[in-house]
């Protein structure tokens, strides 16, 4: 009796069962395609015979060359780096602006946060909708602030569409960074800024010397979650543009999907989703190296 | 800090002023799904006064409000009744959530508890597979699928929903799990009940509110998601985000019946953010930052 006892305790206490089922489904999830990734990078899918060939460095020597993959990646990283830029600025000055108990902030910031669970497929439609050239609200306002000719077609015009996709993105997830620097302000101590009110420094000082380094792991948190989710952008080019129009909106993600799934160059997709994959992976660690992030 | 009344006004002001910006969209999105094509197609667009409709939800659902025959729209001929398709969203949402939350609250209790080699490094790898970027591992999936007849199956989209999910719930389940004061498990074990026993009597219940918001985070994520079905599913079944992409085609677009969808999708999104107010920041951040 004592001995099964300590026996279940003993058991009981590995965690080898209490993980072992997420450990099975994450291998299926994240080895196995990245085994198989690599396995198909050196294959090239034949239409005529419906098989793989091998065909050895062919996927990597062309990536190299490829003008469409090094473009896709330019505006992945603009399209990342705008974004980024505009969600941190805009984040912080709207948290700052709703931190305050005043008559129906409540409702407004729970308003707010809405944006977080539309399906981003769906905003974009939105977005296509309110863009449209012949009848949309964007180019209706734009054109009476005197901005923008009403003929012009934003999202088929190259140097516009881009910034016509990251309306929608900027649109939905702003909302994301105001929520968690509004729970860092929230957390911040006031005995700080008392002491800085008394020795007389201006709000701007107290927000460069106080506020920010205080913010600085909230702030890495945010960049991080969004960071991996903006270098993967697909949702909102692949309804707003197509990639289009010529390469203007093309990202990494969308070219590795068209090319497996619309050219059926498996091979060459893969490879290309590979790249995408050790690049996230590579910039997610150094910066949670760097700054210091914990889970 | 003390303000003066001007400040405070001039505050009061700009935060609604910014989040009726932020919720314009959302608002001329629904309207647009309440109005005849005239209405939408007008020049200069009409934002709040135009004749009132319901005709794009009869068509959309295939039922009739009493207003006149439903007609379902056929965008590239097919037929286009959106009751099935939100039946799928449904079934897909709700079952992966229950795959990734039995799964994720296994691991989350032995993670939070049980001290072993390695787990700082586990937990890493956890948060690392969250990385991979959907493209990369829906074109293997893919393959995979194939060969065992997954494609187009309720039980492949549910998989692979539940193992995108997986490192949400397990890194915010932890935290919700952390909160719980180790003391209780450890008297308990001294009592000799078995972790088993602990984790179903004692931990589940005590978290039942976290575990909560974490299955609706879930549930939200697999109901928003849109390149795993668009990639692994045909004709068997299609999630609501993906139907909206097919409504534009080489005939135009069908922007009504598209807005009656978008609508009709965004009511769990007044839902969740009632339900998980809370712990959305909790969620959104996999616990990393606690409210």
């Amino acid at each position: 009796m004592a001995v099964t006892q300590v026996k279940r305790i003993a058991i009981s206490d590995s965690p080898i069962p209490w993980l072992l089922p997420l450990v099975c489904l994450l291998v299926v999830f994240t080895i196995y395609p990245l085994i198989y990734n690599v396995w198909l990078s050196f294959h090239e899918f034949v239409p005529k015979k419906r098989t793989l060939k091998f065909v050895g460095m062919a996927n990597w020597v062309q990536l190299w060359n490829d003008t469409r993959f090094w473009s896709a990646l330019g505006v992945t990283f603009l399209y990342f780096f705008i974004a980024l830029v505009f969600e941190i600025i805009l984040g912080m000055a709207i948290a700052m602006l709703l931190d305050a108990e005043l008559p129906g902030f409540g409702m407004l910031r729970a308003t707010l946060s809405m944006t977080l669970v539309i399906p981003p497929a769906i905003a974009g439609m939105m977005f296509l909708l309110m863009e449209d050239p012949q009848f949309g609200v964007l180019p209706y306002l734009l054109n009476t602030m005197g901005l923008l000719d009403k003929s012009t077609p934003i999202l088929a015009t190259s140097s516009l569409a881009l910034a016509g996709v990251l309306v929608a993105e900027i649109w939905q997830w702003t909302p994301f960074m105001v929520l968690i620097f509004m729970a860092g302000l929230r957390s911040l101590p006031a005995e700080p800024y008392e002491a800085a009110m008394i020795d007389g420094a201006s709000s701007f000082q107290m927000f460069r010397r106080l506020t920010l380094p205080m913010m600085s792991k909230v702030i890495a948190v945010a960049v991080l979650l969004r960071g991996i989710d903006l270098f993967r952008v697909f949702d909102y080019v692949f309804v707003m543009t197509s990639g289009g129009p010529g390469t203007a909106t093309y990202t990494v993600s969308l070219y590795a999907w068209q090319q497996t799934f619309s050219f059926l160059k498996w091979g060459y997709g893969a490879t290309l989703s590979l790249v995408s994959l050790v690049m996230v992976m590579i910039m997610a660690n150094i910066f949670i190296k760097v700054f210091k992030v914990r889970w | 800090m003390h303000q003066s009344t001007g400040i405070r006004t001039l505050r009061t002001i700009g935060g609604w002023l910014v989040v009726a910006a932020f919720f314009f969209p959302i608002y001329f999105w629904t309207s647009v799904a309440f109005r005849n094509s005239k209405d939408i197609f007008n020049w200069p667009p009409k934002f709040f006064v135009f004749e009132p409709t319901v005709k794009n939800f009869e068509q959309v659902f295939g039922v009739s409000l009493g207003f006149g025959a439903a007609e379902a729209v056929t965008p590239g001929g097919g037929n286009f009744y959106m009751a099935p398709r939100l039946w799928d969203s449904i079934v897909v949402a709700s079952m992966s959530t229950v795959l990734a939350i039995i799964v994720a609250t296994l691991a989350a209790y032995s993670l939070s508890r049980m001290n072993f080699r390695g787990r700082h490094e586990f937990v890493n790898w956890v948060l690392s597979t969250r990385m991979m970027p959907p493209v990369a591992v829906a074109i293997p999936m893919f393959f995979i699928f194939k060969q065992f007849s997954l494609l187009d199956t309720y039980l492949g989209v549910i998989l692979i929903h539940g193992l995108m999910n997986l490192p949400l719930a397990v890194l915010l389940l932890k935290s919700f799990f952390d909160d719980i004061p180790s003391e209780i498990d450890e008297s308990a074990l001294l009592d000799g009940a078995s972790r088993w026993t602990i984790f179903r009597r004692i931990v589940l219940p005590m978290a039942k509110g976290g575990i909560a918001a974490t299955a609706v985070l879930c549930f939200i994520f697999s109901w928003t998601e849109f390149l795993f079905v668009l990639t692994l599913t045909q004709t068997n079944l299609k999630t609501v985000p993906v139907v909206s992409s097919t409504f534009v085609t080489s005939i135009g677009t069908a922007w009504g019946n598209m807005a009656a969808l978008g609508a009709a999708s965004i009511v769990p999104a007044f839902i969740v953010i009632l339900l998980v107010q809370r712990h959305l920041v909790r969620g959104l951040t996999m616990g990393s930052l606690k409210q």
